[in-house]
């Protein structure tokens, strides 16, 4: 027999698991806050920059937005989220490395918490900085045509995105076990992911081929529904298509990162 | 001892890493509860790799290890709830202070809320850094992490505590309290604790049982004072008072009790090799007294571990290899300093 504490799957241990993996990563992302934050500011920096360089773009004819400052504002918590994600399941890395990772392994712990725990604070660091981000932008005059209660959903669209980058990493993390090559591997995605995603330039001024890549590019299913709360308010219709493709890539990349995790350590 | 007290038993346990290295060959070995046992052995000997397969951290190629009564492949979880692991690896995060690491670890074993905060106390208390436990790791010395690390090792209170390399590259001070560690959680909580060293010292000071591993093998198991007694004994060194050779004195000496073989040199000098030297002095003077013969000197040689584990092996260990060691705790240091 075994009970359910020993088993260290059921649901109860894997929720409270998954919490206190989650609170080690809340506390030191906490103790580097400063660091967090810089990377809030940097990308806000680069916001107001853009906003002056390319207002003349916003005069282009069939350029969506009323200036390049309120068709950024989506893209920049866009930006962020995914560094957030992607970067955040590096830390398996280290653990794994200062022999961390064995000591949470020969805990009686779920496996999967070690991989859920870790997403679960990327998801809470990603609310956290799409919030300041929007408030930022707010206070810089851009608009958000969804009014209050969009900013909820706005949230869950970021962190949705987080954990879709944030499985990625986890993923990378388990089969690449050496630093070094995991932040090769994850320097190499980020650009392409950014510039193949509709978060710098709107799917119809992009050349066909381009746009058909976008569309297979997660971010786009975050920065498409963002940018309609943005600037013209509820299109109900994308916002739940984007929803709804971001949860199920999210909870495949999670099932994928976990299974790849359990195969690592087997 | 007897099947039913042992604690640990592995059956030809093995592994073979992917790459071919044969790390651990066909190894059985009982572990009694209630002991402190030492598996000893030079780098590679594959110390580590026996303790993560008994601690279901990897799987064995072949072969069978019962933990706590439960087979490691086939119930894992059931054997982690009972032993705690220290790793070779000063595993703290350092992010965290000290307290906040033992709770953590406090949390992963689900301990009842109630009991958490006293455990912590107390175990903060008995390494002796209640003082420090609200620093930030980060800030702590080689010293404080490992004893952070073993506390943390003991939160759940394990029937069966690993340790691997307790004192690496530790000092002398610090080395000796946490022996006394080890001996106390034996004493007072009936803990069987696993360790492995590579400083014979430490295995001669603490350990009921010595296995010597090398090359992925048990070599000799023993007591320390067993493994010695192996070796021949005790060498009884004399030196006579009065001048000039005595004839037949040495042959003589052969027939006392405990005493396995004497010699006589040119010099007069008799060495004698004894079962156990302390009890044998006496009665060794006790006879050459009677004879009338005065003695200048006696000094008494007990083997060392390092003699058995040269006598095992046929090499030495480098035990005062301490250079080796200062850099591969610095090592384990500076990897856990990101
Ligand atoms: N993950 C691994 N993959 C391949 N070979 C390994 C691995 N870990 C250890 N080995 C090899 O297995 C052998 C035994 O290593 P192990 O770490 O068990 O030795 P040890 O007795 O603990 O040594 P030390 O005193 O240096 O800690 C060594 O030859 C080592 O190179
Ligand atoms: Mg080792």
């Amino acid at each position: 027999m075994r009970s359910a504490r020993a088993g260290g799957t059921t649901g109860r241990t894997l929720a409270s698991d998954t919490w206190w993996i989650c609170w080690r990563e809340l506390k030191r992302l906490w103790r580097q806050r400063v660091r967090i934050l810089m990377t809030i500011i940097q990308p806000v920096i680069w916001l107001t920059l853009m906003g002056n360089m390319f207002q003349r773009m916003a005069s282009i004819p069939g350029f969506p937005a009323r200036s390049y400052l309120d068709y950024m504002a989506p893209g920049v918590i866009t930006m962020v989220t995914l560094f957030s994600g992607i970067f955040g399941g590096i830390t398996i890395v280290w653990d794994r490395r200062f022999g961390y990772l064995q000591k949470l392994l020969a805990a009686p712990i779920s496996r999967t918490a070690i991989v859920t725990g870790k997403m679960l604070a990327i998801a809470v660091q990603t609310a956290a900085q799409a919030l300041i981000i929007f408030g930022l932008a707010r206070a810089m005059g851009v608009g958000f045509a969804a009014g209050a209660l969009g900013v909820p959903v706005l949230i869950l669209l970021a962190v949705l995105l987080s954990q879709v980058f944030a499985g990625l990493s986890l993923t990378l993390g388990a089969l690449l076990t050496s630093h070094e090559a995991l932040m090769a591997v994850v320097n190499f995605l980020t650009m392409p992911l950014m510039f193949t995603s509709n978060a710098m330039m709107p799917l119809d001024m992009m050349p066909p081929w381009l746009a058909r890549v976008a569309l297979l590019n997660p971010l786009s299913y975050g920065i498409n529904p963002m940018r309609a709360l943005f600037l013209r308010g509820w299109e109900w219709a994308g916002l739940s298509r984007g929803v709804a493709v971001l949860a199920v890539t999210a909870v495949a990349m999670a099932a994928l990162a976990s299974a790849m995790f359990r195969r690592s350590i087997a | 001892m007897s099947v039913a007290e042992a604690i640990v038993q592995t059956d030809k346990l093995t592994k073979r890493y992917a790459g071919g290295i044969l790390a651990v060959d066909q190894v059985s070995f009982e572990v009694p509860a209630g002991t402190i046992f030492g598996f000893l052995g030079p780098n590679g000997a594959g110390k580590t790799t026996t303790i993560m397969m008994l601690t279901t951290l990897i799987k064995p190629t072949s072969g069978r290890a019962v933990v706590c009564g439960r087979d490691v492949v086939a119930s894992p979880d059931l054997v982690r709830l009972d032993l705690g692991y220290v790793s070779q690896d000063v595993a703290v995060d350092e992010n965290l202070t000290g307290w906040e690491n033992l709770y953590l670890q406090a949390r992963l074993y689900h301990l009842p809320a109630e009991t958490l905060r006293p455990r912590i106390e107390e175990l903060l208390k008995t390494v002796e850094l209640d003082e420090h436990a609200r620093r930030l790791v980060s800030t702590y010395s080689g010293g404080m992490r490992k004893r952070l690390d073993i506390a943390a090792g003991l939160i759940h209170r394990p029937r069966l505590l690993f340790l691997d390399e307790p004192t690496l590259g530790l000092d002398i001070q610090t080395r000796t309290r946490i022996w006394e560690y080890i001996r106390r959680l034996r004493d007072e909580h009936g803990l069987t604790v696993f360790l492995t060293t590579h400083y014979m010292e430490e295995a001669d000071n603490l350990c009921d049982l010595v296995a010597i591993m090398d090359h992925g093998r048990i070599v000799a198991l023993d007591s320390p004072a067993g493994l010695k007694a192996r070796l021949g004994g005790d060498v009884i060194t004399l030196e006579m008072g009065a001048p000039g050779p005595r004839d037949g004195l040495a042959e003589s000496m052969r027939s006392l009790p405990m005493v396995k073989s004497a010699e006589q040199g040119s010099n007069g000098i008799v060495r004698l090799v004894t079962h156990d030297g302390d009890r044998a002095i006496p009665s060794v003077l006790e006879f050459l007294g009677s004879k009338g013969i005065r003695v200048s000197s006696v000094t008494l040689k007990r083997p060392s571990l390092d003699d058995v584990f040269l006598h095992f092996t046929g090499r030495q260990l480098r035990e005062n290899d301490g250079g080796a060691d200062y850099r591969r705790m610095a090592m384990a240091v500076r990897r856990a300093r990101r």
